[in-house]
C-alpha cells in the first residue's frame, strides 16, 4: 500500500461535518461588540527583533563600563573580531526566534530545545577556537564568580527583554521562558568577555557557557510558574 | 466562558444582526472583493475566501465590527471542525469555540498585516484545546485514559456497507498525528500553514507525517484496506 492509496483512502473518508449553532455564533458575536475597538498592532518582527539586540548590547556594555573592560583590552584583534562577531549572530538568532515565539502563527525554524543546545556549542565551540591556554587555576571559586557576575547581567537582560515583548502572545509560556532566559544569558557572557581577563579555555568553555544554560534553565522555570498561574487565574 | 453565555438566547440571522448593525453606523465603508450589495443597496460582508481572511483580520483589528461578524462567520465552521474532531462532545466544541473566539479577541493584535490568518487562528484554536484538555486530564480518571487508548488500538472490523470515517481510520495515530493529518486532509491546509500553526518547523511536520502514513499503512493493510480499495477501482 503506497501514500498514494493512503491519501485516496483519507479523502474518499466520511469527515467531521457540522456547523455551529447560530446561538453560538451570536453569543461570540456579542461577547465581543462590546470591547471592539481599534488596536494597535505589533510592530513588525525586525523591529522587535533589532530592539531586543540593542537591550543585550546595552546591558552587556553598561555592566562592563561599570567593572572595567580587562577582558577586551587583553584580546587580540582576531580573538575580538571572531568572539564578539560569534555573539552578534547567537543573540540576533535568539531574538529572533524569541520574537516568533511571541506571536502565533511565527514560522519556527528549529525548536528551542535545539537552539539552546546549538547555541551552547557554538559558543563553546568558538571559545576553545580562540583561546588555547589549557592551564587551570582556581577553576571553581574564579568560575563561579564569572557565572554569578554573569548571572547578575543575565537577569535585567531578560526581564528588559520580557517588556520589549509584553503585547506578544506566547503559545508556550516555558518555551518562551526558555528562550527569554537564553537571550539574557548571551547578554551576561558579552559582559564577561567585555570584563574577564582569564582566558584559560576551560574557565571560558565551562563557566561562561554555563551562564547561557543556567540562565535559559531559570527562564524555562519562570515560564512555568507563569503558565500555571495563567491557567489558575483563567 | 460563563460571560459568554449569558448573552442573549433565542435564535436570530446573524447576518442580518450584523447587517442593521452595519447599516445603522455611520461612516464605515467595506472596500474589498469580500462586501456584495444587497437588495436595498446596502453592503454587506460576503463569506470570505481564505484570502480574504487577512484583510478582514486588518479591519478587524481596525475596530470594524462588520468585519468582526464576518470573520466569526467565516471562519467558525472551520474551527468548529477542527474541535469536533478530537472533541468529546459537541458541548464540548461550543465551549472551546467560544473560549477561542474570547482569546483571539483578547490578542488580536498580535496578528500581523501579511502574514497568514489561518495558521494564527489555528495556532490559537489549537492552544485553547491544549488547554482545555489540560484542566479535564487534571480531573479526569484514569478510566477514561484506558477507554480511548482501546478506541485507538486498531481499527474496528467493518460491516460490508459501512464506509470508514475518518475519525476511525485516524484512530490508531497519537493525537499530534492525528492533528496534522486532519490540518493537512480535511482543512487543506499546505505543510507550512500546518508548521505555523503547531509551532514547529516544515521539516518536523514532514517527519510526523511520514510517520503518520507508516503507521496507517500498517494499520490499513491489516485491515486489508488498500486490496478493497484496488479491486472495487479496477
Amino acid at each position: 500500500m503506497n501514500d498514494k492509496e493512503i491519501d485516496g483512502i483519507l479523502k474518499n473518508a466520511k469527515a467531521v461535518t457540522g456547523d455551529p449553532p447560530p446561538e453560538v455564533l451570536r453569543r461570540i458575536t456579542d461577547s465581543i461588540v462590546p470591547s471592539l475597538r481599534p488596536v494597535r498592532p505589533l510592530p513588525p518582527a525586525w523591529r522587535m527583533t533589532g530592539t531586543l539586540i540593542a537591550v543585550c548590547a546595552a546591558v552587556s556594555l553598561a555592566g562592563a563600563l561599570r567593572v572595567g573592560l580587562a577582558g577586551f583590552d587583553k584580546m587580540d584583534l582576531p580573538q575580538r573580531v571572531v568572539i564578539f562577531s560569534g555573539l552578534a549572530v547567537l543573540v540576533w538568532a535568539a531574538a529572533r526566534t524569541l520574537v516568533a515565539e511571541m506571536i502565533p502563527g511565527s514560522r519556527r525554524t528549529v525548536a528551542p530545545l535545539v537552539h539552546l543546545a546549538m547555541s551552547c556549542a557554538g559558543l563553546a565551540g568558538l571559545f576553545a577556537l580562540m583561546f588555547h591556554d589549557s592551564s587551570i587555576e582556581n577553576f571553581i571559586s574564579i568560575g563561579l564568580n564569572c557565572l554569578f557576575t554573569g548571572l547578575l547581567h543575565a537577569v535585567p537582560a531578560t526581564l528588559l527583554s520580557w517588556l520589549v515583548l509584553r503585547r506578544g502572545f506566547a503559545m508556550n509560556a516555558a518555551a518562551a521562558g526558555l528562550l527569554a532566559g537564553m537571550l539574557g544569558g548571551l547578554a551576561g557572557v558579552g559582559m564577561l568577555e567585555l570584563h574577564c581577563p582569564n582566558f584559560e579555555t576551560a574557565h571560558l568553555v565551562v563557566w561562561h557557557t554555563a551562564v547561557v544554560l543556567l540562565s535559559a534553565i531559570l527562564g524555562y522555570l519562570a515560564g512555568l510558574v507563569v503558565r500555571r498561574l495563567t491557567r489558575r487565574i483563567a | 466562558m460563563a460571560f459568554a453565555r449569558n448573552f442573549l438566547p433565542g435564535r436570530t440571522n446573524l447576518m442580518a444582526a450584523a447587517r442593521s448593525r452595519y447599516q445603522s453606523s455611520e461612516g464605515v465603508h467595506l472596500h474589498d472583493e469580500a462586501e456584495m450589495p444587497t437588495e436595498d443597496g446596502a453592503m454587506v460582508v460576503a463569506a470570505p475566501s481564505a484570502r480574504s481572511f487577512e484583510s478582514l483580520m486588518v479591519r478587524y483589528q481596525e475596530g470594524d465590527f462588520a468585519a468582526a461578524t464576518a470573520l466569526i462567520e467565516a471562519c467558525s465552521p472551520r474551527l468548529y471542525r477542527f474541535f469536533l474532531a478530537q472533541a468529546q462532545s459537541r458541548i464540548d466544541a461550543d465551549d472551546l469555540l467560544q473560549e477561542t473566539w474570547l482569546r483571539i479577541h483578547r490578542v488580536r493584535h498580535t496578528y500581523r498585516t501579511g502574514e497568514p490568518a489561518l495558521p494564527w487562528f489555528y495556532a490559537i484554536a489549537r492552544h485553547v484545546r491544549i488547554d482545555h484538555y489540560r484542566r479535564a486530564m487534571r480531573g479526569a480518571t484514569n478510566e477514561l485514559e484506558l477507554e480511548q487508548q482501546t478506541r485507538r488500538d486498531e481499527i474496528p472490523a467493518r460491516q460490508p456497507d459501512d464506509e470508514y470515517d475518518l475519525d476511525t481510520l485516524l484512530a490508531p495515530l497519537s493525537q499530534s498525528q492525528r492533528e496534522l493529518l486532519e490540518m493537512l486532509k480535511v482543512t487543506g491546509m499546505s505543510l507550512e500553514e500546518v508548521a505555523r500553526a503547531t509551532s514547529s518547523s516544515v521539516g518536523s511536520v514532514k517527519q510526523k507525517v511520514h510517520r503518520a502514513y507508516k503507521k496507517l499503512r500498517e494499520t490499513m493493510s491489516a485491515a486489508g484496506l488498500g486490496r478493497e480499495r484496488r479491486e472495487r477501482l479496477s
